[in-house]
């Protein structure tokens, strides 16, 4: 919102060349513009262009009507035997004018209007919303039909019933980005200050409603010059004036069609088509430069890892004492890629390893790339995700190396996960016992399919949500249940792994209490591998048997939880524990680490922390530290201070 | 409401004279005129005072109230009574109701083609995004849908009658002897090109729908979840995706539904098609105003109706409307 603020104070040519800059790279509005300025350039120039005067039809006999192509006239003659190219360049003229004329009545109109409902709400609102809802109800083109029919058929009319009904959408699009400008902060301020309220449109609501305005402009033009020519060619249209539309009518209704004249239909009909295809493209050119959006979704097909054989892989830096590892992950990196370049180097030469019955609190600020180590164990990254280097071993297998057809054998049947947020984790349309059952049919099949019910039951109830509640859908769910449900999802196959990735972060301190407590004891119930991805360090010091810190896409340091809490050694895992308020030492005082983790797309050159560090010296700035081994490999951590200190 | 009384005063306020634009005629007798008028109800006051709307006279005002166009219009509405046309003498309801079947024979036709054949490449578009089949149903939707419905008839007409196909009208002359088969055969035939125009106009609005419907849906965090369950790219698709995605779909083929008529307008004058669009638009040269009004009547109710069906159809693919 802050953004905003300031872009809407820059000077007005820093904002345009800021988006010419952006439109240029827009193929499909350019495209749109050039169609545009082409068929422009031809109907202000009309009369220099033109192989022949539009008058010349006054000497004309019987064998110069509708003469087939030819050097003389390239497009043929028409029915009174005029040359289709010229009436054709003339009728540009008529249609743009229609065109731009009615639109800017629809525009003028719909924008009044809808600035005026978004602005003064309430009664004025909904009246003018009634008014436009059923305007928009009524179909245009048969109200077109009967009032052009009529009133008098003369252009001016034509323009005016065109523009008059054409400014519902306008009016909607308006009255909701006006409400939307409406509750930001600088135009609260200036109602504070006690700007009038004219000024206040003027200034404030108007700029920030001109984008949607000029959209709409683009694609209500192109509505009008369909609709004029839909007119003409119905024979409502001004018989003195040559539109596109009135040169199909006299071409259809004039034996064209018996006679085989094809280029009297085409030729009107390209003109058309030429002008609305150079609008609309124009006006989704636009959209997409003043309204992005990402274009992208789970479902493309992600990018295939690259393995660089030059970093050694097995390091084997923290093997276990005891126990038998069940999940390893070696030196993992992924990297973002936008548009073919790197644009983020998220996660760097991450490791950890896993035993069975084990859990792993993963730790760090948002922003860390913990998600995205996460999710690149099930290979799950979104399409601009890249595994660079590194081997994520389960069950003897290297996982970054399987077919998506193979992943989806491990997906959930052995390592399952609970997204942060389970509000739209769940499908909205789908009960959530039947999204429990489709896992089971997916994974288990042999089950038979009369216990699954029970089997869903049984699901629900260890973790504390009652039976009758298994056909109702996700928004009947409170937060708390939601998450619940989510995990008994994440049960339902008997995995050996549970990543849960911030289960509890939106849900209130009690449900958060709940869910925790609910995954610990899961874990001693049913021998759970469990890693858990938070920032808070409470949760880990209490569930917790190991603990990994990640700063800015690498390992911090990485230990038992005991060490970490008292013998930590990297400073931001200290700076962590210092913001961290402890029961047993309730005098001590919290402080917070000055400023943000860095950007992944704009990663300091040495160590990453570098720029918040309390102790940070020279070589910091240059060169990033390695990761150092203290304790028997029990204990790692990355800092230039663990080898000075040697 | 608002929709019967706008109707109404729509054939009244504007210019000319209902009947003596109906019967535009010179050589009628004046008396001839006024039992004519009397015929179709106009020697009746339109409403209760309409005519003397000056200020100063409207103390004296004595006209029945129940005695006027308006009130004898709402009656009849009533009783499914539309009036007469003025042009053939028949019923408004008889007339309509054998156009309003072939209007909706060629669009439902259409409407499910257009549906299926849009929604089937959105789907596709969606799924294969920023790839070749991406943008090229995205430029083809683009044409498709800058094309002028009448025009595309007429150059889909151009080809038609080049290769055989039946050029206008719903059935060829003659056919209504022939058995049964045989006559629906030949309206099919007829239907061809009609359809064919409709499919392609309408085709490229329903893909870009779909496409962008699809696109929101599938980048929802519960398709990540979808895929962590393991499920495959088809079953997430057809179970978790399609369903939300056919919802913002459902309105705009509601909404749709009630404009079709306009569409077919056009379509039904390049084919010359037997429907509520050329009757309207035969209904609009001939001054034919009960006709009009009747038509306007079915299109106010074939729109609010669209809405209601969307309504309900929304309710049962999306539990959160039923429920709460």
């Amino acid at each position: 919102m802050e953004k905003l603020t300031q872009k809407d104070n820059l000077p007005s040519s820093t904002q345009f060349s800021e988006f010419w800059r952006k439109f240029k790279k827009n193929r499909m509005g350019l495209v749109g513009l050039v169609m545009l300025a082409a068929i422009t350039f031809v109907a202000v120039f009309a009369p220099l262009i033109a192989p022949h005067r539009s008058s010349s039809i006054l000497n004309v006999g019987v064998s110069d009507i509708y003469k087939a192509p030819s050097a003389q006239h390239i497009f043929g003659t028409d029915d009174a035997g005029a040359d289709v190219f010229t009436n054709f360049i003339y009728g540009a003229r008529v249609s743009l004018t229609v065109g731009f004329f009615a639109a800017f009545i629809s525009i003028v109109i719909g924008g009044v209007l809808g600035i005026v409902a978004g602005f003064f709400g309430g009664r004025v609102e909904n009246i003018l919303m009634r008014f436009t809802d059923i305007m928009l109800v009524i179909p245009d083109l048969p109200l077109m039909v009967v009032i052009v029919a009529l009133t008098k058929p003369s252009l001016l009319n034509i323009i005016f019933v065109i523009g008059l009904l054409g400014w519902t959408t306008t009016a909607r699009m308006v009255r909701s980005q006006t409400l939307a400008v409406k509750s930001r902060k600088f135009v609260l301020r200036a109602r504070a200050i006690g700007s009038s309220q004219f000024h206040i449109i003027r200034r404030h609501i108007f700029p920030l409603v001109t984008p949607i305005l000029v959209v709409q402009a683009v694609l209500v033009v192109s509505l009008a010059v369909l609709n004029e020519s839909t007119l003409s060619f119905l024979g409502l249209g001004d018989p003195t004036v040559l539109s596109w539309g009135q040169m199909l009518n006299y071409a259809f209704g004039r034996g064209a069609m018996s006679t085989g004249a094809w280029w009297a239909l085409v030729v009107p009909g390209f003109g058309i088509v030429w002008v609305v295809l150079g609008l609309t493209l124009l006006g989704q050119g636009l959209e997409q430069v003043l309204n992005p959006r990402l274009d992208t979704h789970h479902l493309m097909p992600g990018r295939p890892n690259v393995k660089s054989t030059s970093v050694a892989l097995s390091r084997n830096e923290t093997q276990p004492a005891s126990g038998k590892s069940l999940l390893e992950v070696q030196n993992l990196s992924v990297n973002y890629v936008t548009e073919g370049q790197l644009s983020a180097r998220a996660v760097e030469s991450v490791s950890f390893t896993l035993k069975e019955g084990e859990l792993i609190g993963l730790v760090g600020e948002s922003g860390c790339g913990k998600t995205t180590l996460m999710l690149a164990l099930l290979q799950l990254l979104p399409s601009a995700g890249q595994i660079v280097n590194g081997q994520v071993l389960f069950g003897g297998r290297d996982l970054t190396t399987l077919s998506d057809d193979e992943m989806n054998t491990v997906r959930w049947s052995e390592i399952s996960i609970v997204f942060q947020g389970a509000m739209n984790a769940l499908n909205p349309v789908r009960s959530v016992g039947d999204q429990i059952a489709e896992a089971i049919k997916k994974h288990l099949t042999g089950f038979p399919s009369d216990k699954i019910s029970t089997r869903v039951v049984e699901l629900l109830d260890l973790v504390g949500i009652a039976a009758d509640h298994k056909d109702h859908f996700p928004h009947q769910y409170s937060g708390g249940m939601r998450q619940r449900a989510m995990i008994a999802m994440a049960l339902a196959c008997n995995p050996q792994i549970i990543i849960a990735d911030e289960p509890t972060t939106a849900l209130d301190v009690m449900i958060q209490a709940q869910i925790l407590e609910l995954l610990n004891s899961l874990r001693t119930k049913l021998g759970l591998a469990i890693i858990f991805v938070t920032h808070d360090l409470g949760v880990v010091a209490e569930m917790c048997d190991r603990v990994l810190v990640m700063y800015g896409g690498v390992t911090a340091e990485y230990a038992d939880v005991d060490i970490i809490y008292n013998e930590a050694k990297h400073p931001y895992t200290q700076e962590l524990l210092k913001a961290f308020p402890d029961l047993t030492r309730p005098k001590k005082k919290l402080s917070s680490i000055p400023g943000y983790p860095p950007r992944l797309d704009a990663l300091p050159a040495g160590c990453r922390f570098a720029p918040r560090c309390p102790v940070v010296f020279e070589r910091c700035h240059q060169e990033q530290p390695s990761l150092h081994q203290m304790d028997g490999n029990r204990h790692i951590a990355s800092c230039h201070l663990l080898e000075a200190s040697k | 409401m608002f929709v019967l009384v706008l109707n109404f005063f729509l054939f009244r306020v504007l210019p000319g004279d209902p009947a003596r634009a109906g019967v535009h005629d010179p050589r009628l007798k004046k008396d001839s005129i006024e039992a004519i008028r009397v015929r179709f109800g106009l020697d009746k006051p339109v409403i209760n005072c309409f005519e003397t709307l000056n200020p100063i006279k409207l103390g004296s005002c004595d006209i029945n109230p129940l005695d006027t166009q308006f009130f004898i219009y709402l009656k009849n509405l009533v009783t499914g009574e539309l009036g007469i046309s003025y042009h053939t003498n028949r019923p408004v309801a008889t007339v309509l109701a054998e156009r309003l079947w072939n209007t909706v024979l060629l669009i439902g036709a259409g409407q499910i083609l257009s549906i299926t054949v849009g929604a089937f490449f959105g789907v596709f578009a969606a799924w294969k995004a920023r790839t070749a089949i991406d943008y090229g149903a995205l430029a083809t939707s683009l044409v498709v849908w800058s094309l002028p419905t009448f025009w595309l008839g007429i150059i889909l007409l151009f080809w038609g009658s080049a290769n055989g196909l039946p050029i206008g009208g719903k059935a060829t002359p003659g056919m209504s002897s022939a058995p049964l088969m045989q006559q629906w055969g030949d309206i099919a035939r007829h239907m061809i090109l009609p359809t064919v125009t409709y499919t392609i106009v309408y085709m490229g609005e329903y893909m870009l729908i779909m496409r962008s419907s699809l696109m929101d849906v599938l980048s929802e965090d519960y398709i990540l979840t979808a895929k962590a369950k393991g499920l495959g790219v088809f079953q997430i698709l057809r179970d978790h995706a399609l369903k939300n995605a056919m919802l913002p779909l459902v309105t705009i083929i509601a909404i749709n539904l009630g404009f079709t008529v306009a569409g077919a307008i056009q379509i039904e004058t390049v084919f010359s098609w037997p429907g509520l669009g050329g009757a309207i638009f035969e209904a609009v040269n001939r001054r034919d105003f009960p006709v009009l009004q009747g038509a306007f009547l079915l299109i106010a109710v074939t729109v609010i109706v669209a809405n209601l069906i969307a309504d309900l159809t929304y309710s049962y693919l999306d539990p959160r409307v039923h429920t709460e």
